[in-house]
């Protein structure tokens, strides 16, 4: 069965003091699901497991990034995380800090429902 | 707000069938004015933090045209009067949407001068007039 992406959702989260990359993408993954809801499954019935969920988190250092822990914060579909390398790190050298900031990207796929409704 | 709910009486009454308006996504956003006490320009920077955080191909799921998005904007400010809601219109590329603005947000006196920082709230709704097709 095709499937269709219906939405991109995008974030940003920080860990600001403690370095924390996994902290920073659940920051991230939350940033992007708050910013909408897709009341389309209850709309018509469709069960959220029907949904494909991948999610990108760019960090500096994405191997830090616990995929799995972020993952459990995806309540809705099937979700795979994977990490690459992106984001920011805003460090001052002087005082020895280093802010870590994530972005996050949630691809919503769901199976194609062309020719199922009509407009009225 | 119902399950299936329709506000155009006026066309179901006209072609003589239901009509079912289905809110499909629903778009947050916030926007502020720091300075300027503008509630236009808090509004329209909450509408664009709701849009732009989200990047939509429900039009595509359906094979409905984008034209056949219906775009209800709800914004929340405390003086609702004052917002311009044809400025609002202006950043939608296609389809009129309807801007409601009601009684809402936030406004934070500053603490040693006179004036106030503005927060809105906006959520973007999309739907279709639609039904399962026979």
């Amino acid at each position: 069965m095709t499937e269709k992406r219906i939405i991109l959702e995008m974030g940003t989260g920080n860990d600001l003091y403690g370095q924390d990359y996994t902290k920073a993408a659940c920051r991230a993954v939350q940033d992007a699901l708050h910013h909408s809801s897709i009341t389309l499954f209850s709309k018509l019935g469709i069960d959220h497991k029907e949904m494909r969920v991948q999610v990108t988190i760019a960090v500096q250092d994405p191997d830090q990034v616990d995929c799995d822990r972020v993952a459990a914060d995806l309540p809705r579909g099937r979700a795979e995380v994977r990490a690459v390398k992106g984001g920011l790190d805003v460090v001052d050298d002087a005082a020895g800090t280093r802010h870590v900031v994530a972005a996050a990207a949630i691809e919503a796929f769901v199976p194609d429902l062309a020719g199922k409704y009509v407009q009225s | 707000m119902g399950a299936l709910f329709c506000d155009r009486p006026d066309r179901a009454k006209t072609q003589g069938k239901h009509m079912a308006k289905t809110r499909v996504l629903v778009e947050f956003g916030m926007g502020t004015s720091l300075r300027r006490e503008d509630y236009t320009e808090a509004a329209l920077r909450a509408i664009k933090d709701a849009l732009w955080h989200n990047s939509v191909n429900m039009a595509e799921l359906f094979d409905f045209p984008k034209e056949a998005m219906i775009i209800d904007v709800e914004v929340g400010v405390q003086q609702p009067d004052k917002v311009d809601t044809e400025t609002l219109k202006a950043i939608f590329p296609y389809g009129q949407p309807n801007i409601t603005v009601t009684e809402g947000g936030l406004d934070i006196d500053k603490p040693h001068t006179d004036g106030r920082t503005v927060i809105a709230n906006a959520a973007v709704i999309v739907s279709f007039d639609m039904e399962p097709a026979q």
